[in-house]
Formats: C-alpha cells, sequence, structure tokens
C-alpha cells in the first residue's frame, strides 16, 4: 500500500460498505469487478477514457453493476471511476479488501486457478496457509485458464505455485 | 687627373717657349751671313779705292770672290763645336728647361705614373679581391651543392626506408586483417551454428511442448483439476508426504 491516494480510496470504501453493514458481499462483488477490470483491457480503457463523457462512462458502470450487484457496490464503483481513478480501481479494490481483512486480524489470499474452489478446498486451503505461514487468510479465488491446472497463491509478496503452468515452463527451460 | 693633365701638358710648352726666347737672341748675337758679306763688300771697297765701278767688274769677272765670300760668310766654323754663344744659350736654356723639368715636369711625371701604379695596383688588388670573391662564391656554391647533394641523397634513403617501412606495415596489417578476418568468419559461423541449434532446440521445444499442453489440457477434466487443487493443499500444509 505504498501510493497513498490508493490507501485513501480503500479506507473510504471499506468505512462506507461497514457503515453500510453489509461488508462481505461488498468485499466479495467489488473483488469480482477488479478481476473483471484485470481481465478486460477494453473495459478498462472505457472506463479510464477521459475523452468520453463521464455520464458515459458512469452509464457503463450501471449497465455492468446495477441488475447484478448491490446498491453500495455500484455507488462505490460509481464514485471511484467519477473521480477519475477507473485505472487505478482494482488497486484500490485490494487495498480495501486487506483492509478489511486487517480488520479481522487477517491476511488476503488470492488464489488463481483454472476452475473455481470449493468450499471445502477454500477452508481446508486457508487452514493449510496458517499452518505453512502462521497467519489467517481469507481466500480469494480468480478463475485464470492460463494456470491450466492446480493452483497460485498469492499472500502480499509471497507466491506459492502449484500449477500446471509453471511445471511445463520448468519443462520449457530444460529444453533450453 | 685633370691636374695631372696639365702638367704634362704645360711642360712641353715651356720647352717649347723657352727654346724660341733663347734662340733669338743666339742667331742676333751671332754674325749674320749678310752682315759678313757687307764687311767684307766694304772691305772691298776699301780696298778699291771707293771705286764701285771696279768693284762691280771683280765681282762679275772674278768668281773666285763670290765663292771668298760664301766661305767666309757662309760656311760654319766647326760641325762638331758650336759658337761659344750659342753654347751659353743652348746651356742656359738647357739648364733652365732641365730645372723646369725636374722642379714641374718630373714630379707630375713621377705623380701620374705613381698615380697609374697605384691605380693599376689598385685594379690588380681588385682583381684579385674579385678572383678571392669569386673563388669563395664558387667555393660556397660548390659546397652547397654538395650539401644539397647529401641532402637529396639522404632524403632518398628516407623515402625509401619509410616506403619499405609502409610496405612492411601494410603487408603485416593486411595479415592481420586477412587473420582477424578469419577469425571472425570462424567466430561468425560456430556462432550461427550455436544460434541454429538454440533455434532448433527451441524449435523442438516449442513443439514438443504444445503437445505436451494440449495434451494436458485435454486430460484436465474436472476431477483432475479436483485432484491436482486437492494435492496442491496437501502440499502447502506439508502433508503430501
Amino acid at each position: 500500500m505504498a501510493d497513498p491516494r490508493v490507501a485513501g480510496y480503500a479506507e473510504a470504501l471499506f468505512a462506507v460498505a461497514a457503515a453500510e453493514g453489509d461488508l462481505s458481499v461488498v468485499e466479495d462483488e467489488l473483488f469480482g469487478f477488479a478481476q473483471a477490470l484485470r481481465s478486460d483491457d477494453d473495459l478498462g480503457s472505457t472506463l479510464a477514457d477521459r475523452a468520453l463523457p463521464m455520464a458515459r462512462r458512469l452509464q457503463v458502470v450501471e449497465d455492468l453493476l446495477g441488475a447484478r450487484a448491490s446498491a453500495v457496490t455500484t455507488a462505490l464503483v460509481s464514485m471511484v471511476v467519477g473521480a477519475g481513478r477507473a485505472a487505478e480501481l482494482p488497486a484500490i479494490v485490494d487495498a480495501m479488501l486487506e483492509r478489511s481483512a486487517a480488520s479481522r486480524n487477517k491476511a488476503v489470499a488470492t488464489v488463481r486457478s483454472a476452475v473455481d474452489l470449493t468450499a471445502d478446498q477454500r477452508e481446508r486451503l486457508a487452514a493449510a496457509i496458517n499452518t505453512r505461514t502462521g497467519r489467517e487468510v481469507e481466500v480469494r479465488v480468480v478463475i485464470d485458464p492460463s494456470v491450466l491446472g492446480g493452483v497460485v497463491t498469492e499472500i502480499g509478496d509471497d507466491i506459492i505455485d502449484g500449477s500446471v503452468r509453471r511445471r511445463l515452463n520448468q519443462l520449457r527451460e530444460s529444453f533450453r | 687627373m685633370t691636374n695631372r693633365r696639365n702638367r704634362l701638358l704645360v711642360a712641353p710648352l715651356l720647352a717649347l717657349l723657352a727654346l724660341l726666347v733663347f734662340a733669338a737672341p743666339a742667331s742676333a748675337s751671332g754674325e749674320s751671313v749678310g752682315s759678313c758679306i757687307a764687311e767684307k763688300l766694304g772691305e772691298l771697297i776699301e780696298e778699291s779705292h771707293g771705286d764701285l765701278e771696279e768693284v762691280l767688274h771683280e765681282l762679275h769677272v772674278d768668281a773666285s770672290i763670290g765663292d771668298h765670300f760664301e766661305k767666309k760668310c757662309i760656311e760654319a766654323p766647326s760641325p762638331i763645336l758650336p759658337e761659344t754663344n750659342e753654347i751659353i744659350w743652348g746651356g742656359s736654356a738647357f739648364l733652365i728647361l732641365f730645372v723646369l723639368m725636374v722642379k714641374k715636369g718630373f714630379p707630375a711625371v713621377r705623380g701620374a705614373m705613381d698615380a697609374r701604379a697605384e691605380k693599376i695596383r689598385s685594379d690588380l688588388d681588385a682583381a684579385e679581391q674579385a678572383r678571392v670573391d669569386a673563388q669563395s662564391v664558387q667555393s660556397d656554391y660548390e659546397a652547397r651543392l654538395a650539401d644539397a647533394k647529401t641532402e637529396a641523397s639522404r632524403l632518398i634513403d628516407e623515402a625509401r626506408v619509410a616506403a619499405d617501412q609502409l610496405k612492411g606495415d601494410l603487408a603485416d596489417r593486411a595479415e592481420t586483417d586477412i587473420s582477424e578476418m578469419r577469425e571472425r568468419a570462424a567466430a561468425g559461423l560456430e556462432s550461427e551454428r550455436a544460434q541454429a541449434i538454440a533455434d532448433l532446440r527451441a524449435e523442438v521445444a516449442g513443439i514438443a511442448l504444445g503437445a505436451a499442453e494440449r495434451v494436458v489440457h485435454a486430460s484436465l477434466d474436472a476431477e483432475v483439476q479436483g485432484r491436482l487443487i486437492d494435492a496442491y493443499i496437501d502440499e502447502v500444509a506439508g502433508t503430501d508426504g
């Protein structure tokens, strides 16, 4: 959380979501929208395009989230986009999730996998990470087909890579 | 120069003037032929007691009287010894002329001669000096010519040495360049060969990995994915044995 501006927005989102009393849902929806921005470059560039009128950009947000997310989530995303910080929205959401987890004395473990993890797998993975690192974590799953198989877990700067992609890359390196 | 020339002209003029001046008294003081004849004729008249007719008659008749007059009046006393007055006048003139010549002419002539000799000596000295100078110039010229020849020879030798050096340097450089080109060519060939091997290996690896990825992707169904995730969780937990 090096950027004070990102930290400020994250703190604001956390405060609003906590004040509205539906923090867990808002976190999930914000995390999903941030992953959509990361995977869809066109969406990110559209929301960050200052040449487009602000009303048009906010209308895009409303079209995407209006029927799928809570009003609080839509309002928070609209607030960030309306402030002209759409490009920083994924980082703001990450910081907000870390801030929220930290309020519960936990860290965020971002798990990338080709398929979604079951609830049991999430709980066992959280327990396994706790066993390995001694830290309580909240697992956030990102569906990433490039992983092919297995899981890649990121906890802050620590990465635990058990993906098929990594093994194929190792095999590729061995050919050189 | 002009003064000396004037002296040379004055000397003979003085001598001629003295001759003319002193010659007249010499002839006037002596007994002339006319006075001698007049004297003899007077004596003849006295002998005839004033009878002119007789005298004329004797003169016409007796030719010897005329001869007598000629012998008495015209014939020189001596062909060798002049008259005394002539000796006096001539000697005086000679002495005066001699003194004038000694006092005036001879110094002038001697001065002219000395000047001429001095001029000749000066000319000779100048000629000698000119000859010496000419020899000096010639020697200097010959020395310069020799120096020029030496310098030219030295320059030619230096040029020859430089040319030989340049030739050797060019040959060495060409040899070095050829050697470097050979080395570069060999290195390039080796590099290209290594690159070709690496490219071929990478291409083979890419083909093999692409095939493996496709096989793996095809084999990764939900069950396999679940097992992989479970295996990962066990690995993280450190319970995978």
